[in-house]
């Protein structure tokens, strides 16, 4: 049997958590991005037909 | 919002499981525990590029804009899980076989998926005309995804230092369980990924689109 060294299973899971999260912050930071853009065109356009 | 709380606990209830009442395994002791996290990864790689390939042919087929968007946000989460397994891969390969990468089909053709994907968002990020970036990604996804099974078949096709394909057939029933429900939280959790990027692509595009209308007012 292969020596279970715990660093190497801390290191897997570890890793993974650092992925998934984050990957939901930079979804929350883009979609946060693309909501003021989309805002602050609309607000450049309803201020123009005005 | 709630698919996402549903699939990060459903992930943690999982993982604990998994941890808590598997064995230690023959020749791999608890090394094995990796599997939890390695091999649903690697499964979610292939069903987001499975996803890719199908909105991409559709786009071809209807010029949809949706179709597009959606097999863009696949790719991405494809990509995301494709590094993780990657990443796993390492980890697990460098007690288990001495090396953290060996030039072997598996690792080799897992790469290789990987570079086509990052080149596919690199590709989206680049072109500035919609329909030309929509017609261009839609066939590297494609062609891309045709590389999925070439993946999953090639522990079979050469002689590899990786393992066959595990799944819940071929594992000892100890782990069985376990396997299932990381796969299954972690399907939750990348339903959830693809579906928030789908949503944000769809609000780039109105952007996009309002930009060009008041370009053309505007002139």
């Amino acid at each position: 049997m292969i020596e279970s060294n715990p660093a190497f299973i801390i290191a897997a899971y570890a890793v993974t958590w650092v992925v998934l999260l984050g990957y939901v912050l930079h979804l929350v930071r883009r979609n946060g991005r693309v909501s003021a853009e989309y805002e602050s065109m609309v607000l450049k356009i309803s201020g123009k037909k005005k | 919002m709630w698919l996402g709380v549903a699939g990060f606990g459903a992930v943690i209830a999982a993982q604990a499981y998994a941890i808590l009442t598997s064995p230690a395994e023959r020749d791999m002791g608890h090394l094995q525990k990796i599997m939890y996290v390695h091999v649903p990864a690697a499964w979610m790689t292939f069903l987001a590029f499975f996803v890719v390939l199908v909105f991409s042919v559709r786009y071809l087929w209807r010029r949809n804009e949706n179709d597009d968007l959606l097999a863009a946000a696949a790719a991405e989460v494809g990509a995301t899980f494709n590094g993780l397994t990657l990443l796993l891969g390492m980890i697990w390969g460098r007690p288990a076989w001495g090396v953290w990468w060996v030039w072997d089909a598996r690792l080799t053709s897992t790469l290789v998926l990987f570079l086509i994907f990052v080149g596919y968002l690199a590709l989206r990020a680049l072109v500035d005309d919609a329909d030309q970036r929509a017609r261009w990604s839609a066939a590297v996804g494609a062609i891309g995804a045709i590389n999925v099974p070439i993946v999953y078949m090639s522990v079979t096709w050469w002689r590899t230092l990786h393992q066959p394909p595990s799944s819940a057939a071929t594992l000892d029933p100890a782990y069985t369980l376990g396997l299932r429900l990381n796969a299954i939280a972690l399907l939750v959790l990348m339903i959830y990924f693809i579906k928030k990027r789908y949503d944000i692509a769809r609000l780039e595009r109105s952007v996009e689109h309002m930009a060009e209308a008041a370009a053309m007012r505007g002139t």
